[in-house]
């Protein structure tokens, strides 16, 4: 492995200032990226600027939504209540990224900024609507962040930028999320495809919501969708491993925003997310197989969304 | 019959080494003045090296030595065959083809060198698969042999397979495939050479066969110009092996030539990525099989082709067919069998033995075809089996004697716990069960000259016991259950035992740790060594106590008479008394054991084995139907090993061999186009992980073997044999679609489902 400095800055402007005046300079926060790039001569940094002793990356603030800092690790993340109750496809990335001692270094700063159209927490954050904070020479701006990724590996940033935080808006209690992963293992696995949604049903629907609660239990959400017309007030799907980014099948959601969901719609939305990915043949899986795999996961992601979100109103 | 060590779950001994990072492997291994080594490999599956310039290379600081073909004499090979120059200077037939080496006062700098290496190639045409690689037009690899199906004939018939045609009620055939798949060592694979002032050779190593390398490094330095010189292999912690170091290999002559350079240790540790690439997976089979039965459902022929991917150069591996034979001749009783198989010299990576030595491959198109006649002929599977199930005493057609054989109680046990009658074919469409079955040799198996082991052992002052045995520990606890054997053959705890298996400058001779051998042949090996220990034992004890010899037995280190067990004394003193005396002896036994089993004959008949294990495993799948992924829901081993020695590591061997069955049954596999390893790491070879572990529910039945050590069989590598077929055939009563290509993925099953469908929709 080729050698090089290692700078453990204590502040963003400290950080920064480094960035800038070394030549060949790469910030490293988790270093499960970093380093295997570096071992498998991807990259070849000089200087490795370590982004885990800036306190202010750690922050997690709980009021009109969350957020939470680049540099909290995947099991800190999972310790937090919040997002496993309101941003449910977040906490389903987490338990499924890598495997516990992966978990235990990887930031969710690094998973975003490395940028991997695989990335576990990626499409979470975009059903989730995260802006992503940035600190640069010109201070702090915030980016949507269905406008953070380029493409593999490239992100709406200067090299020099810092991603700060990811700040998650608090939605209606009729809300629900979901995020699958489909591997060939249960750990240590990148994913074939990967699919996150999120439904926001109307306030009106309450009622409606917990009647069918009562009624049926969410076991019969499928058949039982022809029955309660409940109306989508917001819908977002998005896929992973399809398409050089991780992106937000919008041809999809639009099938189900502003619709009520039925067999229909629900069967249009997954047809339409197929179409919108742009699978390719590789070692990891084949076109065919990762196309029909869209189909099944947005079905699954968002019956599962339709069932956390009626259990929130119970 | 009671015991005190046999039968014991004692943890394997090295455990706490292992679980502490103390055990020390080959990469821990540092010696004064040691230097590290580093291969060059091709970058063309097929080319002819034009000219290879080492100048850059030679002259970057801290690099001692650049070598190549120039450097070992010019007509060396190595192989099975004789067909694989160490350093390749001509040409070179695979991506893992060593063209060059160097060795340099760190790591960094050899790899820093080996890229100043410039090689000049003309690519030649490549071919990567054994049907191509048998065309007429196709490109010869190895052009002085004319062809590159290799002059391995092996052919077995046995009865009339038209006679049993004739006979036959139903008959199905069907053609099975199977991938590359690698063993995945914990620990890589690596040597450290080294020479003394007279040119003596000592290798640290972590061969499964230290007394043949032994010969095969003798062999090297008798063409480098040393002749009569010594070879001393020392075994460091072995991590793994599973048939991978069955075999000499270029990497460890390379040490050698580069330490007899330099005069210095030299060390050559594979990367993840070396070890992926440039070692030897299971080969791949193309098996065409057809077997038939009578409208009562028994078995009248069987008859088997295949076809192996051989790679590029000649291992051991290319032997395997002579295992397949075993399964296809011999598991359930078939009276007329013919088998024909051809290794093919392809540009890709060469093959050897792993775990099971070739039977998986067989077992699954055997055990899946067998379903396959079942459904035909309208017998259920579980007694399509029990109908044709081997018994005890029979001789098979390829002139195995069956001595012990537990199949039909292995057969039972899994029918029981899976709830078969109740489970088969009511699984909704999304659930099934399946079952298959194997033979493996359990006494030893006679494929060289010699099938045997030396042990010696002394006995020390204080009641100690040392045994130099020729074994091999890789991990499967042959250090632990021979301690157990000596312990219970002279009376003393399992503690006092100490088993050096690791040098053969004090150990004896031993053919090797494979064919699941080791407790079966070591074990009788140590307990006949310590039987003569024994016997000098009691007569000096009988004389102490004055008593008959044969009134003296010997229980936890105290010697007593059995008919007054108030006589009695310390073992460690009776042996101190016969020491410490004018004219005084020490207590010393050696024995060499070497199993009545027959080498096969030119018609590959005779008994291979001294004895024959058996088992069954049974599966229980779900299986998603709109993506394809299988889930085991419950998995049954029941294996028929005579004696457990040890149940604790008896399980581990059950279940780990288990695990590696169920990766090579649906997620692992090497995958190679034209030549180049796509996936050589654990992110994309998808070998399981804890977390996909399913919990193996082992049975084990014990049929007390005559001939075996306290009745033992040997168990290393049947948990794996079965494990393919009885998850395709639990996946078929799922879901009534038969994969016959591993592993199976769920593309695959999605697949057969839609063409299911397609089809169904037609009609
Ligand atoms: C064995 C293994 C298994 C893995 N499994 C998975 C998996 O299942 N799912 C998955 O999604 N990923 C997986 N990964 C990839 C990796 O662990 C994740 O992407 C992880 O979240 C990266 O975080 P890190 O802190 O280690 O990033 P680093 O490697 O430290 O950094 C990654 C990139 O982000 C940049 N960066 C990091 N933080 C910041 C910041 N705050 N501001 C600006 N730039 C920054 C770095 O410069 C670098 O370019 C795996 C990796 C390994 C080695």
């Amino acid at each position: 492995m080729k050698k090089f400095d290692y700078h453990i800055p204590k502040s963003l402007e400290e950080a920064l200032s480094l960035f800038k005046s070394l030549e060949n300079a790469k910030y490293i926060a988790g270093g499960t990226d970093v380093l295997v790039n570096i071992k498998r001569k991807k990259e070849s940094p000089s200087h490795l600027i370590s982004l885990r002793n800036i306190d202010s990356l750690k922050v997690v603030e709980k009021k009109d939504g969350l957020k939470i800092g680049s540099c909290l690790i995947h099991q800190e993340l999972l310790k937090i209540e919040e997002i496993r109750t309101y941003y449910s496809a977040l906490y389903d990335a987490l338990t499924k990224l890598g495997s516990k001692q992966i978990r235990n270094v990887a930031t969710i700063g690094g998973n975003i900024c490395n940028a991997a159209p695989s990335a576990d927490t990626a499409c979470p954050l975009l059903v989730l609507d995260a802006q992503v904070v940035i600190f640069g020479e010109k201070g702090t701006r915030m980016v949507p962040i269905d406008d953070f990724f380029e493409g593999p590996g490239t992100v709406a940033k200067e090299e020099s930028e810092i991603v700060t935080s990811f700040e998650l808006p608090s939605f209606p209690k009729y809300t629900g999320s979901a995020y699958i992963k489909h591997t060939r293992r249960e750990a240590m696995d990148l994913a074939m495809v990967s699919a996150a949604s999120r439904i926001t049903f109307a306030a009106e629907d309450q009622s409606l919501l917990r009647d069918f609660l009562s009624s049926k239990g969410v076991e019969e959400l499928d058949k039982e969708l022809k029955n309660y017309p409940l109306f989508v007030k917001e819908a977002r799907i998005a896929l992973g491993v399809v398409a050089p980014r991780p992106f937000r099948a919008k041809k999809a959601e639009s099938c189900l925003e502003g619709k009520f969901l039925n067999e229909e719609t629900l069967r249009e939305a997954c047809e339409k997310a197929a179409e919108e990915a742009q699978p390719r043949d590789t070692i990891r899986g084949e076109a065919w197989y990762r196309r029909e795999m869209v189909k099944v996961l947005t079905k699954r992601t968002i019956l599962l969304s339709v069932k956390r979100a009626i259990e929130m109103c119970s | 019959m009671t015991f005190n060590a046999v039968g014991q779950k004692i943890p394997k001994k090295d455990a706490p080494l292992k679980v502490t990072g103390q055990a020390l492997y080959i990469d821990d291994l540092e010696l004064p003045g040691m230097l590290y080594g580093k291969i060059l490999f091709s970058k063309y599956p097929h080319a002819r090296i034009l000219n290879i310039d080492t100048s850059k290379a030679e002259r970057l600081p801290g690099v001692k030595a650049v070598v190549t073909a120039k450097d070992f004499p010019p007509n060396f090979r190595i192989g099975f065959m004789k067909d694989n120059p160490p350093l390749k200077g001509n040409k070179v037939l695979s991506t893992r083809d060593e063209i060059a080496a160097v060795c340099a006062i760190s790591p960094e700098i050899a790899e820093e060198a080996c890229e100043l290496i410039d090689v000049d190639y003309e690519v030649l045409p490549g071919v990567f698969d054994p049907i191509t690689a048998m065309r007429e037009d196709a490109p010869i690899l190895h052009e002085e042999l004319g062809s590159n199906v290799l002059k391995l004939p092996w052919k077995l018939v046995c009865g009339d397979v038209e006679k049993g045609k004739s006979e036959s009620k139903y008959i199905v055939e069907d053609t099975f495939t199977t991938q590359w798949v690698t063993h995945c060592c914990m620990a890589t694979s690596g040597c450290i050479a080294h020479f003394d002032i007279n040119n003596n050779l000592t290798l640290y190593s972590n061969t499964q066969i230290p007394s043949l390398a032994q010969n095969d490094f003798l062999e090297a330095l008798n063409a480098l110009g040393l002749k009569n010189r010594r070879v001393r292999i020392i075994q460091v912690t072995i991590g793994g092996a599973f048939g991978s170091k069955l075999d000499t290999y270029p990497y460890e002559y390379i040490a050698i030539l580069l330490a007899l350079k330099t005069r210095k240790p030299v060390k050559i540790v594979f990367s993840r990525d070396e070890e992926f690439f440039a070692t030897s997976p299971r080969q791949c089979t193309i098996t065409k099989i057809s077997q038939g039965c009578t409208k009562e459902g028994k078995l009248t022929f069987r008859e088997v082709e295949m076809i192996l991917d051989n790679g590029a150069y000649t291992s051991w591996g290319a032997t395997t067919p002579s295992v397949m034979m075993m399964p296809i001749s011999s598991l359930y009783r078939v009276p007329n069998v013919k088998y024909e198989a051809k290794c093919v010299y392809t540009n890709n990576t060469y093959c050897q033995a792993m775990r099971g030595y070739g039977n998986p491959q067989a077992t699954f198109a055997i055990e899946s075809s067998l379903d396959h006649l079942a459904e035909v002929s309208g017998i259920d599977p579980y007694d399509l089996r029990m109908i044709n199930a081997n018994q005890p005493g029979e001789i098979t057609p390829q002139g195995f004697k069956i001595t012990t054989c537990g199949l039909k109680e292995c057969l039972e046990e899994v029918a029981k716990r899976l709830n078969w009658r109740e489970k088969r074919g009511k699984g909704g469409g999304k659930r099934g069960v399946g079952m298959a079955s194997l033979i493996h040799v359990g006494g030893g198996a006679r494929v060289y000259k010699s099938d045997g082991c030396g042990t010696i052992i002394k006995m020390d002052d204080f009641g100690k016991v040392d045994v130099f045995t020729g074994a091999t520990d890789i991990g499967q606890g042959a250090d632990t259950v021979i301690a157990q054997i000596v312990a219970e053959e002279l009376g003393i705890p399992v503690e006092d035992v100490n088993v050096i298996h690791n040098d053969t400058d004090v150990c004896p001779w031993d053919v090797g740790v494979h064919a699941s051998r080791t407790t079966f042949v070591a074990g009788n090996s140590a307990l006949y060594a310590a039987r003569k220990i024994k016997a000098r034992l009691t007569e000096i004890v009988s004389k102490i106590l004055e008593i008959p010899q044969e009134d003296v037995e010997i229980r936890n280190g105290i010697a007593f008479s059995k008919s007054d067990p108030q006589k009695s004394i310390p073992v460690a003193r009776a042996i101190r008394r016969a020491h410490f005396t004018t004219g005084g002896s020490m207590l010393m036994a050696e024995h060499f054991y070497d199993p009545n089993n027959e080498n096969l004959g030119k018609d590959f008949k005779g008994n291979l084995s001294t004895a024959y294990t058996y088992g069954t495993h049974g599966v229980e799948v779900e299986v998603d139907t709109e993506t394809g992924k299988v889930k085991i829901l419950k998995y049954v081993a029941a294996h028929d090993i005579g004696r457990a020695i040890n149940p604790l590591l008896l399980e581990g061997q059950i279940e780990g061999g288990a695990l590696m069955g169920i990766g090579f049954a649906l997620s692992e596999r090497l995958i190679y186009q034209n030549g180049y390893l796509k996936n050589g790491n654990f992110l994309d070879y998808k070998i399981l992980t804890v977390r996909d572990a399913v919990p193996v529910e082992t049975v084990i039945i014990e049929t007390d073997e005559k001939e075996g050590p306290y009745g033992a069989k040997g168990i290393g590598e049947p948990g794996l044999v079965p494990s393919a077929p009885a998850i395709a055939n639990a996946i078929y009563d799922a879901i009534g679609v038969r994969i016959k290509d591993l592993p199976i993925t769920p593309e695959k099953i999605l697949k057969a489902l839609k063409e299911k469908a397609g089809t169904g929709n037609k009609a």
